[in-house]
């Protein structure tokens, strides 16, 4: 029995030499997250890729790969996120019309509404005591993932925590907008759609897409404006306040 | 497709060289998307290799963006324990957030009028 033990161990070893194994089970884990989700009927309250991710959590406590082994091979993967952040360049340029026609009332409302959505949360944070480093860890939180990664990393947060983070805001964001929108009077799609892109970035604009394709392109419209202001003006904000 | 992909990296690269260079405290890919973006306005359309490989990217995100989710369940402790604050400044934080942008867009008249002109 040790034996076997101990052959399991040199095996895992071995097979963690490449990222192999660990590309492999991310991408069995996103699968089997994505058929639990439509499973559960699509749960607004609770995304796809947070289901995916305590699967994949699972199977690595299952297998007793350590997360730094885990991340090591996975970095394979996250290396594809920059490439796709200057993918977002090109819906981004497809919704230029939409931004053309409103671009003084947009001009007006998003720099606001971005720095709002940053704002509370880091204010409340601070107030409820929480260190610098949680702080800025939640600072990014309106901010689609692959944008937010960039500026956690200039403005010295933990990536896991930001993770996080996004998370909680995305699906709070849903939460909100549907609870709010009918007691507000407010029916008019492409604003809801606008506000769940500003607020919750990509499990916004998903749920904006579920309304209506209008909803929808106006959430990313929001999501991309958002993510482009807050990486520009946050890390910029970050170093004067801390010099 | 892999014309395209070298299309993105490229830009990727020249972005992160303009943060590098200029020290910006803007990371290379956003800096790279912003000129992948100025650039098609300039060219005025997208190739079909850009327009495949972005797509692909793009509907893969969410995919790429799970090893940074799983470590939240591998945290340390002192991350933990701040988990409660975190969660409260996060969940009052975004319903403030929400309110307010509903607030600003409702308040913000023109906008509605000219978003219906758009239909």
């Amino acid at each position: 029995m040790n034996e076997a033990a101990e052959r399991y161990h040199d095996l895992l070893f071995h097979l963690l030499d490449t990222p192999v194994l660990a590309i492999t089970l991310s991408l069995a884990a996103y699968f089997a997250g994505s058929a639990v989700f439509r499973l559960l009927r699509q749960p607004a309250w609770c995304p796809a890729v947070l289901l995916a991710a305590s699967l994949l959590a699972a199977m690595l406590a299952l297998f007793s790969i350590s997360y730094e082994d885990y991340s090591r091979g996975a970095s394979w993967l996250t290396v594809l996120l920059g490439p796709a952040t200057v993918a977002l360049g090109v819906p981004l340029y497809q919704q230029l019309h939409h931004i053309r026609a409103v671009w003084r009332q947009i001009l007006i409302t998003l720099p606001l509404a971005a720095t709002f959505a940053a704002l509370y949360a880091v204010m409340l944070a601070k107030w409820l005591g929480a260190t610098p480093e949680v702080v800025a860890s939640i600072a990014p939180k309106s901010v689609t993932a692959p944008i937010a990664l960039g500026i956690t990393e200039q403005i010295g947060g933990s990536v896991s925590m930001m993770m996080g983070g996004l998370l909680i805001t995305g699906a709070a964001t849903v939460f909100f907008v549907e609870l709010l929108a009918p007691r507000l009077n407010i029916k008019d799609e492409r604003i809801i759609g606008f506000v769940l892109g500003i607020n919750g970035h990509a499990i916004g604009t998903v749920r904006a897409f579920e309304i209506s394709e209008i909803a929808g392109a106006f959430a990313s419209l929001g999501m991309s404006l958002t993510g482009v202001f807050t990486a520009i003006w946050l890390p910029f904000v970050w170093t004067i306040l801390k010099l | 497709m892999l014309r395209g992909f070298l299309s993105l990296t490229l830009f990727l690269l020249i972005g992160e060289s303009i943060s590098f260079l200029l020290e910006l405290p803007v990371n290379g890919g956003v800096v790279g998307m912003l000129l992948l973006t100025l650039w098609l306005m300039i060219t005025g359309h997208i190739d079909a290799d850009l327009a495949a490989a972005s797509q692909k990217l793009i509907s893969a995100l969410v995919f790429l963006i799970m090893p940074g989710i799983v470590g939240v369940f591998f945290l340390s402790e002192e991350f933990t324990a701040q988990w409660t604050t975190v969660g409260i400044a996060l969940i009052l934080g975004t319903l403030l957030s929400v309110l307010t942008t509903f607030g600003l867009m409702r308040r913000c008249t023109p906008i509605e009028k000219n978003i219906k002109d758009n239909e």
